[in-house]
């Protein structure tokens, strides 16, 4: 549960005949973390991919190509195809695509090319084509030089006062000024400073002849009948991919896996004669591999388990049992554990929720997320990581639910009785439920702010043993450390457990059982706060096995651990803020809704009120308090708790396997 | 309610302890945060490091926030 699965070193050996059956067979099992052979010396050499790799991979390019030209690269067979059939069909399928295809998508490609072509030339032309003029007469001469372009303000005034020799030719149109200006070459240099000064932008004509106004229309016809050329031609492309998408990508896919396969003795050590396969194995299915394998090749093949050695770095698969391993989605966001580390999932499994459902604290809103995340987890059944994000909504809204029912009693930000002393809006009015609060989420702050501090308590203890246990193996004095880390803990909690005396129940408990062997008046008080003597003395020691365990610089971060527990205060804070502003929003708009209701108009504020209440408890409360509340709870897992022993940086299990979707093995 | 002028000064100075920490933080945090976002965007796997220098501000709130209870108290 806290350790992942166990591995063992295996080796695979067998002779070099039998490697295309051992490794189909190790693909079939799933269970081998190959380890790639990388140092080939003069025995052993890398091995050479199966005879059918090269011609394999050749018709995998072809088919990628093609999804690309189709494009199919997001299609989703409904049926599998079985593997037979796509091996029988496949070369022929293969040229009969090429040959329409390939030959279709490069004319669309010539037509595409051409549209663009005749729709630039009528971009080009059209600003001109009221000026009178062929278009081989917009050019230099040899002693007239002349502008074509667009203004964005018209500069015909400008032009016409400072030059007298001149010509100009201009449309105003939507948003500019489109102009032709013919002037003497020797005046062409005061031209352009003018027209620049008008935001002049120069547009080269196509080299073409004739009336502008019939250029652009021939042009425009020409487009038509290209689009219709392309129309056909993507309709013929439409055929095709409907025929054959299906096909294409289950071939694809099942080409995908062959090529993977045949190309796995790259990473293999071979002799002329033989390979040897290293790996790690569950240890749990070692016995199953072998037998396998000796059941497939006979005696050509041979498994033996080897010790392992020190330095291996097995990798990490994480055992969890089934309601848990949703939450290893927390852990999959981050890094994998080493493989001697603790698997902290079962942790999350318990505090997440707890934490948010402590947060959210409302019966109506964890019912509401707990649906969402049904519907979440049902409707998601193809990607694992919503899937599991659903599950884990779920978990969050169903605590979330029994904290609203039995400890604050309250739904939807309404409680189940007015507070006292306070003419609050209540469930009563509509009917009397038989449960009372525990904690008034609005008045007893204190008392939230109390339990937050148990459960920093509890978490960071927790986090901080984990960090002993991962510590121990390789230095002790680290993992003393912690034992220090957590007498500073414990002295830091019992210190804000005196300080809150008896003003609340949880610390009242707390003083009288855990901390009933140090009085709480055992206590000197220190610029108006009441100091713990015992509380001191763990702090002090904890301190002093620091400094002898972790050395002095370890010092800088003690007053981190006591940062570290005050941050569970967020518990209580946002508890308090999401349900003020469910009750603000609820004494805003409640007048609104049950006013006297005896006009048409007063009926019509009233659903008004309605629609503004349900908009605004849903997304302030309900989904930004879901959000933040979220956010918060894994937060307080990823940086107070795993930091304390979590290192990461592990290798994650991943075996020679595959996955069909679209396709099935055949025999 | 009528307060004395000691406890108000006490109220003020637990108003000015977290809410100026909180400015503090939030400057410190945006700026992280920015850069966070970046890395994330860069490689997911960067999600918890990039949270947990994020966060480190926060640090000064919580401080701001035990003096400003401390001042509560006295108050």
């Amino acid at each position: 549960m806290l350790k992942p699965e166990e591995m063992t070193r295996a080796l695979v050996i067998g002779s070099i005949d039998s490697l295309d059956a051992t490794i189909e067979c190790l693909y079939e099992q799933g269970v081998l973390h190959l380890i790639d052979f990388t140092t080939p010396d003069e025995e052993f050499k890398l091995g050479q991919p199966l005879a059918k790799a090269s011609a394999d991979s050749q018709k995998l390019l072809k088919l990628r190509s093609m999804m690309r030209t189709l494009g199919i690269d997001e299609h989703r067979p409904k049926d599998k195809l079985m593997v037979s059939a796509i091996n029988v069909r496949l070369e022929q399928a293969l040229v009969t695509l090429d040959l329409n295809t390939t030959s279709k998508t490069e004319a669309k490609q010539k037509i595409q090319a051409l549209i663009r072509e005749k729709e630039a030339e009528i971009r080009a032309l059209d600003p001109f084509k009221n000026f009178g003029l062929a278009i081989e007469d917009f050019v230099d001469y040899d002693s007239i030089s002349s502008f074509i372009g667009i203004c964005r303000h018209d500069p015909s005034e400008a032009l016409a006062e400072k030059i007298k020799e001149i010509e100009i030719f201009k449309e105003v149109r939507k948003a500019d000024v489109a102009v032709a200006v013919f002037v003497k070459n020797d005046i062409k240099p005061e031209t352009l400073r003018i027209l620049s000064e008008h935001d002049f932008q120069e547009v080269k004509l196509p080299k073409l002849e004739g009336d502008p106004k019939k250029v652009i229309s021939t042009n425009q016809g020409q487009v038509r009948d290209l689009q219709a050329d392309l129309q056909r031609i993507e309709a013929d492309i439409e055929k095709i991919r409907k025929q054959f998408a299906d096909f294409i990508v289950s071939s694809e896919e099942h080409l995908s896996i062959e090529v993977m396969k045949e190309e796995t003795p790259l990473k293999i050590a071979t002799t002329e004669n033989s390979f040897v396969i290293d790996g790690w194995v569950p240890k749990s299915r070692f016995r199953e591999i072998q037998r396998t394998l000796n059941a497939r090749c006979g005696l050509l093949v041979f498994v033996e388990a080897i010790a392992a050695e020190k330095e291996d770095e097995p990798p990490t698969r994480l055992k969890n049992s089934k309601i848990v391993k949703p939450f290893e989605l927390f852990i999959n966001m981050g890094s994998t554990p080493k493989y001697e580390e603790i698997d902290p999932t079962v942790m999350l499994f318990i505090t997440f929720p707890l934490f948010f459902g402590f947060m959210i604290g409302d019966l109506g809103f964890g019912m509401g997320l707990f649906l969402v995340g049904l519907v979440v987890r049902l409707k998601m059944k193809g990607s694992p990581v919503l899937k599991n994000f659903g599950t884990i909504v779920m978990a969050g809204g169903l605590i979330a639910s029994i904290f609203g029912l039995f400890v604050y009693a309250e739904a939807f930000g309404i409680p189940f009785h007015p507070p006292p002393l306070s003419d609050e809006a209540s469930w009563e009015s509509i009917g009397y439920i038989p449960i009372h609060p525990m904690i008034e989420k609005m008045n007893d702050v204190n008392e939230l702010l109390a339990l937050s501090m148990l459960a920093g308590w509890v978490h960071l203890t927790v986090g901080l043993v984990f960090g002993f246990f991962n510590n121990r193996p390789h230095s002790l004095k680290h993992a003393i450390g912690k034992i220090g880390w957590v007498l500073m803990l414990f002295g830091l909690f019992e210190e804000t457990m005196v300080i809150a005396g008896d003003a609340t129940f949880t610390s009242k408990f707390i003083n009288s059982t855990v901390f009933f062997a140090f009085p709480v008046d055992f206590s000197m008080g220190l610029a108006g706060i009441q100091l713990s003597i015992p509380a001191l003395v763990f702090i002090v020691s904890g301190v002093f096995t620091l400094l002898v365990t972790e050395g002095a610089f370890a010092l800088t971060e003690v007053t981190g651990i006591f940062t570290n527990l005050i941050s569970y205060a967020r518990l209580a804070a946002i508890a308090v803020g999401k349900g003020g502003m469910a009750l603000a929003f609820n004494t805003m708009l409640f007048p609104m809704i049950f006013n006297a209701w005896d006009s048409a108009g007063a009926i019509a504020i009233s659903i008004l009120g309605a629609i503004l209440l349900v908009v605004a408890q849903l997304f302030f409360v309900f989904f930004l308090g879901a959000l933040s509340a979220g956010i918060q709870a894994i937060r307080l897992n990823y940086v107070e708790f795993f930091l304390k022993f979590f290192e990461g940086g592990g290798t994650e299990f991943s075996p020679l396997s595959y996955e069909r979707k679209y396709s099935v093995a055949t025999k | 309610m009528a307060l004395d002028t000691g406890t108000g000064l006490a109220l003020i100075g637990a108003g000015v302890a977290i809410g100026v920490a909180g400015l503090g933080a939030g400057i410190a945090q945006g700026q992280i945060g920015a850069a966070a976002v970046g890395a994330t965007a860069e490689d997911p796997k960067m999600f918890v490091r990039s949270m947990i220098f994020t966060v480190l501000p926060e640090t000064i709130v919580i401080l701001g926030f035990v003096v400003a209870f401390f001042l509560y108290g006295l108050a």
